[in-house]
């Protein structure tokens, strides 16, 4: 039995060998690419086996599951509609550390982008920025606004890592920009965070203390483990603190993010805002495209648009009353309504594709 | 939650209960029904003081007729206080549920540095100058004489509670040290002497290891506890150490000098009292003739000596004719002195075994065994006579009759050690003559035969059976208790290469070799890479530490030093912060000194950097301060590292001729000595990172020689469960990638309650299910 067993391994391995042989060179440099022995993990008798994480993968899962049914079992959760959202990526020294392939300066911005899609189809009304660590200081890529394009197009250009991580002046510049957000929109901040440290200018307490103020409520991704500094920011601000295992949870993640997330409890009461849709100017000649600009019209807010196809169509001056942190019936109601018109938009884009190429060229 | 343990109710002031807790208390309960020692290992972070307070307060109060003293030691005073909070939550929890048939009276005790109110003598800045300041206010005579002479300054708060005299009780309920200091300052009584009225009659006491184990204080204050009583010594692994420490002696040049200026001055006042006040030294005189025993019928307050050596060894004998006199005793001292100072003139090292130097200084000084035995009590009593207040002063002369005395006592388990210079600096005459006990049995001999049980417990006392044999008793009940968890927050790891696959080690012959230290330099660099906040490294001491952050300095490894604070030494240059280029990126460095305060401040910025997210590495050492007193719980300390194995210092005489005695009296090997010392230490600064359960952390023992089995296989059994055969012989980067993956799991949300297969909290209904045997089953 033993000699048959053995026997039929050998028979095995020479089979291995030749299919190797076929694949040497791809084998070799797909294998040092893809690191897999790292997902292998020796056990108490010695075996090799992959890492156990579905275990986890399934606990949390099953978390989420249940979080989900009782945010829906309970009918007063109010979500803030109008999100102004200010993405932060730690582009320091530390984003260049290859443990995701080919670096984590690379998975981040390829699940940024897949992300800024994902938010706007959740969240029409809302606005993103980026702004970027780097060499111990942050600065503004992109500014508020409400198109995915630009904001990748952006990013994609400035894919590069060096320095220092600072967490402290990243907060105080967002601070800076989110605390002249009108009190209707929720403020948030997602850090996408590779760095293990953080060297600060001065005490980041107290800019905690003054984010908590100001209602930002600051999220934070770690990429490598879990920082006592950001798990406090992220519960003094409400955010969600999660740290990464590999890229697909990292893309989970993520995506857990686009949602619209509770209202802050202060600013739900529920108020009606007045707003107002761009009229097109004039009809039937080539006009600049009204929703990529802040302006005002009669005193109304005007929505900035994400849905390019409702620019295109034009609205008569038309109110529509959206219910912001409403019930979230309400909410739904109005979000439905919103996207009929979305809808209808794009029946009649399709009539107008070729009007709309030459207006976005 | 209430249960049942066997015939016994438990009042647990949680609403749930870890298994291995309740565990604990079956096993404690049985020890205390066999009216037997125990030994008991369970991790910190476990409720092990909770655990053992409950069960025992619970104990004492379904066994109604026969009441049970509970007395609790710590180590230091922090954690007596801690004990004491601790013990104040249980109290109002049993006090709510089971009315006030449960109140109790317990008390902390303390030196009078840390009970004192009196704004005057706390302005004495050392225990030994608030001592001698206290009793130059409350002694007898300075009161009697302030009842003349309004000018003699006494302390009001001890006045009054001589006043009110047995008025003066504490009512029942829990006190800490600083609740004592706030009911002696509201009533104007003296906290310190309150607590020691009180000691007898509390339910409750707790203090410091001393007050049971050094015979010298023992006398005063634990003379009287009666025999029912369960003596608790927590955090015991060390307890062997403090038990040979209370009965060593050294003594050195400075102290031989400052003797001789002692005796002097009592010569002066001798001769004072005998132009003013003959009667006095003929009444002690007398007193003497009779024996000591009466002569301690001597005001409370007065009492601040006792014998070093076991009490009632002596007590009831006559005082020999020769030292009766207070002149004679003075000439016998000085030529004690005499014979001291050319005893410790030697060039070479001298080791002599107490009976030999008996009967030496018998030949060359002309004084008998029996004259050195009560040189202790005969000073004492000389100074009270004398009326001497400033004690604070007289600490050289006393540690003369201390020596004496203790050399009189013994004739086995000690030796003494003449060294004319420290071995590690041949350079610098530096004498001492060491009297050093090697059987901790010694003084802990007579805790065990008085009371009915004690209790030795620690995170770590493993190998279990070995105590009992160092300290000479038979435990009826030992046992080691892992902890349960609900996930594997615990990651120890045995380094034994480098990433160049060179084994790493601090032996002796290897230490030093440029491959090792660069080793080690790799590995603490590439750790502050991917470990977050906080990294502990503990060396195998001060010398080596320097040593080694030296070579990485120079040879490049740590480029750049950016020294922040650098406070200088008289011999080594301790730096206390550093930045090093390469570490600095990822993290701040602070450095343990022999200096207490520039540690307290390292240590202190150490939180600080971890706190605000800069990162930091710690630079200990084993046997420190640090390693033994600070904890690096959560963020403060993610890793801790420890290089190589924190042997002693095998080649100092003191250790080598206990090594001997243990070797002949209790047929334990050097060798096992050795490793378990070196081990416990060891097991002691990795224990330091784990402090709760939710907390998580990983502990690397870099040494190739952990890897051996008779060497790990003496770490606690709550390590080595969680040390994988996986990670017994790793190198560097193998070890690296494990902690990059450890610590991206350990950072997922988790179910606190552990999941349905094993239940790491139990309430009161799970403990009623299962009935004991069951529960016992799952546990072991």
């Amino acid at each position: 039995m033993a000699n048959n067993i053995a026997e039929k391994r050998r028979q095995q391995e020479e089979d291995d060998d030749e299919e190797d042989g076929d694949l040497d060179g791809w084998g070799e440099r797909n294998y040092a690419d893809e690191r897999s022995w790292e997902a292998l993990q020796e056990d108490e008798s010695g075996l090799l086996r992959p890492l156990d994480n579905k275990a986890m993968y399934h606990a949390q899962y099953r978390r989420r599951l249940r979080s989900l049914s009782t945010a829906s079992n309970s009918q007063h959760i109010q979500k803030g509609l109008i999100r102004f959202l200010y993405i932060v990526l730690d582009l320091s020294r530390a984003a260049s550390v290859m443990d995701f392939r080919p670096s984590r300066m690379a998975v981040v911005a390829k699940n940024v982008e897949a992300f800024i899609r994902e938010f706007f189809d959740q969240n029409p009304l809302s606005q993103i920025a980026l702004v970027i660590i780097k060499d111990g200081v942050a600065y503004s890529l992109t500014d508020l606004g409400g198109s995915p394009e630009s904001h990748v197009k952006a990013l994609m250009a400035k894919l590069e890592c060096s320095g220092d991580s600072s967490l402290q002046n990243a907060l105080e510049l967002v601070h800076e920009y989110l605390d002249q957000i009108p009190s209707y929109g929720n403020r948030e901040v997602l850090i996408l965070y590779s760095a293990l440290t953080t060297c600060d200018p001065g005490d980041i307490m107290e800019t905690i203390q003054k984010c908590k103020k100001s209602k930002m409520r600051c999220s934070v991704i770690g990429l490598s483990a879990e920082m006592f500094i950001c798990k406090h920011l992220c519960q003094e601000t409400g955010g969600l603190y999660s740290v990464a295992l590999d890229e697909s949870h990292f893309k989970e993640l993520i995506m857990e993010h686009a949602p619209p997330p509770p209202a802050i409890a202060e600013f739900a009461i529920a108020n009606l805002i007045k707003m107002g849709f761009p009229q097109r100017a004039a009809e039937g000649s080539i006009s600049i495209c009204s929703c990529h600009k802040e302006c005002k019209v009669d005193h109304r807010k005007l929505v900035l648009v994400a849905n390019k196809a409702l620019s295109i169509l034009a609205i008569n001056p038309a109110f529509m009353l959206l219910v912001q942190n409403a019930n979230s019936t309400f909410a739904l109601t109005a979000t439905f309504t919103f996207m009929r018109v979305c809808t209808i938009a794009q029946v009649a884009r399709a009539s107008e594709l070729h009007s709309e190429a030459t207006l976005h060229r | 939650m209430k249960f049942q343990i066997e015939d016994v109710t438990v009042c647990f002031p949680y609403d749930h209960i870890y298994p291995e807790q309740y565990s604990y208390m079956v096993e404690l309960k049985r020890a205390l029904d066999a009216k037997g020692h125990c030994l008991l290992e369970m991790p910190t972070g476990t409720g092990k003081t909770i655990a053992l307070l409950s069960l025992i307060t619970s104990y004492t109060l379904s066994k109604p007729q026969g009441a049970i003293k509970l007395i609790y030691c710590t180590r230091t005073v922090h954690e007596m206080e801690k004990t004491l909070a601790e013990l104040k939550l249980l109290h109002n929890y049993q006090v709510k549920h089971l009315g006030p048939a449960a109140k109790i009276l317990a008390i902390g005790l303390s030196s009078r540095k840390n009970l004192c109110v009196n704004p005057n003598v706390l302005e004495a800045n050392n225990r030994d100058s608030v001592d001698a300041a206290c009793r130059k206010r409350t002694a007898s005579w300075v009161r009697a004489l302030s009842a003349e002479n309004p000018n003699v300054e006494t302390c009001e708060f001890f006045e009054n509670y001589e006043r009110t005299a047995s008025g003066a009780v504490l009512p029942p309920g829990v006190y800490t040290l600083q609740d004592l200091r706030a009911f002696g300052k509201e009533k104007g009584w003296c906290p310190y002497f309150l607590a020691r009225h009180m000691v007898q009659l509390a339910n409750v006491v707790v203090y410091s290891y001393q007050y049971l184990l050094d015979p010298k204080v023992a006398g005063i204050i634990s003379k009287e506890m009666q025999k029912e009583s369960v003596v608790v010594f927590d955090e015991a692994h060390n307890i062997d150490n403090v038990c040979i420490e209370a009965l060593s002696v050294s003594v050195r040049r400075q102290t031989l000098d400052g003797a001789s200026r002692n005796i002097s001055r009592i010569e002066q006042e001798i001769n004072r009292f005998k132009a003013t006040d003959v009667n006095r030294l003929r009444d002690e005189y007398k007193r003497l003739v009779n024996g000591l025993a009466l002569s301690g019928n001597l005001p409370g307050s007065d009492s601040w000596l006792s014998n070093p050596a076991l009490p009632d060894d002596i007590l009831r004998e006559a005082v020999p004719g020769n030292i009766r006199r207070a002149e004679h005793f003075l000439h016998v001292l000085r030529r004690l002195l005499q014979y001291l100072t050319v005893r410790l003139d030697t060039e070479d090292v001298e080791k002599e075994s107490p009976i030999s130097f008996v009967a030496s200084i018998n030949n060359q000084a002309g004084i008998d065994q029996k004259t050195l035995k009560f040189c202790y009590d005969r000073l004492h009593s000389l100074m009270l006579t004398l009326e001497i207040t400033d004690t604070d002063d007289f600490l050289h002369v006393q540690t003369i009759c201390d020596f004496a005395t203790l050399v009189g006592t013994y004739s086995r388990g000690f030796s003494i050690i003449i060294e004319p210079f420290d071995e590690r600096m041949p350079h610098i005459p530096d004498p001492v003559l060491q009297l050093s006990c090697h059987d901790a049995s010694l003084a802990i001999k007579p805790v065990f035969d008085r009371f009915q049980s004690v209790v030795i417990t620690s995170g770590t006392l493993s190998p279990i059976d070995l105590y009992p044999r160092l300290l000479n008793f038979h435990p009826v009940v030992s046992r080691s208790f892992k902890m349960s968890l609900t996930r594997d927050c615990i990651c120890p790891m045995v380094l034994t290469r480098g990433s160049d696959q060179l084994p790493v080690s601090t032996k002796f012959d290897m230490r030093s070799d440029p491959g090792v230290v660069r080793n080690y330099g790799k590995l603490l660099v590439e750790m502050v890479s991917i470990v977050p906040d906080g990294i502990v490294c503990f060396f195998v001491s001060y010398s080596y530490m320097d040593g080694i952050i030296n070579t990485w300095n120079e040879s490049g490894l740590l480029k750049d030093v950016l020294v922040v604070g650098y406070v200088s030494s008289f011999h080594l240059v301790f730096l206390m912060i550093l930045l090093f280029q390469e570490i600095m990126q990822h993290k701040l460095v602070f450095i343990e000194t022999q200096d207490v305060v520039e540690t307290t401040l390292a240590l202190d910025n150490y939180r600080r950097a971890c706190d605000c997210g800069r990162g930091a590495v710690f630079f200990s050492v084993a046997r420190g301060k640090v390693a033994e007193g600070i904890d690096f719980d959560r963020h403060y300390g993610r890793l801790v590292i420890m290089f190589g194995i924190p042997f002693q210092y095998t080649l100092s005489k003191i250790l080598l001729a206990r090594l001997e005695y243990l070797r002949d009296t209790f047929q334990i090997k050097e060798g096992d000595f050795l490793t378990f010392d070196a081990l416990r230490q060891a097991a002691q600064c990795v224990g330091r990172v784990i402090r709760s359960k939710a907390d998580y952390g990983m502990m690397i023992f870099a040494d190739k020689r952990y890897s051996r089995h008779d060497k790990r296989s003496k770490l606690p059994g709550w390590i080595l469960s969680h040390l994988r055969d996986a990670h017994l012989n790793l190198s560097t980067d193998m070890a690296l990638h494990i902690a990059r993956e450890f610590l991206r799991k350990m950072a997922q949300p988790y179910d606190k309650t552990g999941s349905s297969g094993k239940k790491t909290l139990l309430s009161q209904e799970d403990l009623e299910k299962m009935d004991g045997s069951g529960l016992q089953e799952r546990l072991y």
